[in-house]
């Protein structure tokens, strides 16, 4: 895919992420917009990154990871990027994420319908063994550190 | 512009969906948590040819081409959260490092059951891990996907896409209200290596604990990061053995009798499975 493409439909994504953003927070178009913009910018250095470093570490390593260095208190301009993007509810950036992703499954539904009730079972218990399983040892370890 | 279509429909049910906006329903003592990005995902799979016809082919194709791109504006603030809070998730590493253990709780449940349920070397692959990508292509790579093992980790992984993020959210909901675990601990488990399942589980956590929302998606989001990055080493080193033993195990408590060996039985991750097929 090229940069450009890239760059549209990271555009489109935030437009949805605004119009949402406007729907489910207090924050207006205007308010939002220098945070979307410094998001879609670390998305795309991010991925640049990826593309140029060695290593072979994905993209969106280096999209989180840089998020995170521009935002520790300390950093030339943590301060403004952080009040900037407080104004982007990061649940209502996961709706237009998901929407696609709602399209995207429309593939595997045969597929899924196919499966037969055992392995669904199964799967349950995978995502409850999985979840409750780490959280008894986090609870566990923040109680005896005395973090809850 | 390419694949207009596809990015009005997604406006659209974004706009529906955050009109709605998030549900909570009083069950018992607790409340689950309905959010607006359920919606969107099932709203998503409703405009489906075999439904209302409003995707095609080309738009879900084009959907599935975009999900990594569109997951990056997330991951931006997702990284923003972590940021702010680094002191305190450096000092809550010793947990959140730790926790990751707990993914080994997927085998000690799911292989018994799976067995006790009737299935057979599928087992293996069905719960040995979570089953994202990382875990199909280490099963491909050691049984091959066609194997009975491939199956297993095919089956999991598309009820995961399909069922997970759904689940994940109300398992949260559920855990939150009905068992005495704290959000905080919660929040570490979220990040099992998924970021539609860490998201929905932390969306619902922090629509419970508002006050504590900040930290909860950034505990969420480092942990799904290192998930991410001990997640296979962790399947091929301990879960694997551990999964291929609880196999046994289980196997002979249902039927009296050793499981068959395996055609393919190389836990030494030597290449000879792909050669004897």
């Amino acid at each position: 895919m090229k940069m450009k493409d890239m760059i549209e439909v990271l555009i489109i994504v935030g437009i949805q992420s605004l119009a949402v953003n406007v729907i489910g927070t207090k924050y207006g178009i205007v308010e939002a917009i220098p945070g979307l913009i410094i998001l879609i910018l670390i998305a795309l250095a991010g991925i640049w990154l990826g593309k140029v470093m060695p290593g072979g570490i994905p993209g969106v390593a280096y999209v989180v990871t840089l998020g995170c260095i521009l935002t520790i208190p300390g950093f030339p301009g943590s301060e403004f990027i952080s009040e900037a993007v407080k104004k982007i509810g990061f649940v209502q950036l996961c709706v237009p994420l998901l929407a696609y992703a709602g399209i995207a499954i429309c593939k595997d539904l045969d597929v899924f319908a196919k499966s037969g009730w055992r392995i669904i079972v199964v799967s349950c218990f995978v995502f409850i063994g999985t979840y409750i399983g780490s959280a008894v040892i986090a609870q566990v370890i923040l109680k005896t550190l005395g973090q809850i | 512009m390419k694949d207009i279509r596809l990015h009005v429909t997604v406006l659209v049910l974004c706009v529906i969906s955050e009109l709605i906006g998030s549900k909570s329903f009083a069950i018992g003592v607790g409340k689950i948590v309905l959010l607006p990005m359920f919606y969107a995902l099932i709203m998503g799979v409703l405009t489906a040819p075999r439904f209302l016809k409003i995707s095609g082919t080309k738009e879900i194709k084009a959907a599935s081409g975009l999900l990594g791109l569109t997951l990056m504006l997330l991951m931006a603030r997702y990284g923003t959260l972590v940021g702010p809070t680094l002191p305190k998730i450096i000092a809550a590493s010793p947990a959140l490092i730790l926790q990751e253990f707990g993914n080994l709780g997927t085998c000690l449940l799911g292989i018994p059951l799976a067995v006790l349920l009737g299935l057979k070397r599928e087992a293996i692959g069905a719960a040995h891990s979570i089953a994202r990508e990382p875990n199909v292509a280490l099963i491909g790579e050691r049984y091959g996907l066609d194997s009975a093992e491939g199956r297993g980790v095919m089956g999991v992984y598309i009820c995961g896409t399909v069922i997970g993020t759904i689940f994940f959210g109300l398992m949260a909901s559920f855990a939150a209200a009905y068992t005495p675990l704290h959000p905080l601990a919660l929040a570490m488990a979220s990040g099992v290596g998924s970021a539609s399942m860490m998201t929905a589980s932390v969306g619902s956590l922090s629509a419970m604990f508002p006050e504590l929302a900040d930290q909860i998606a950034a505990f969420g989001a480092a942990s799904n990061m290192l998930s991410g990055l001990d997640g296979l080493y962790m399947s091929i080193w301990l879960a694997l053995p551990a999964s291929e033993f609880l196999y046994r195990k289980a196997y002979k408590f249902k039927y009296g009798e050793e499981p068959p060996k395996p055609l393919i039985h190389s836990i030494a991750g030597d290449a000879k499975g792909d050669e004897q097929k």
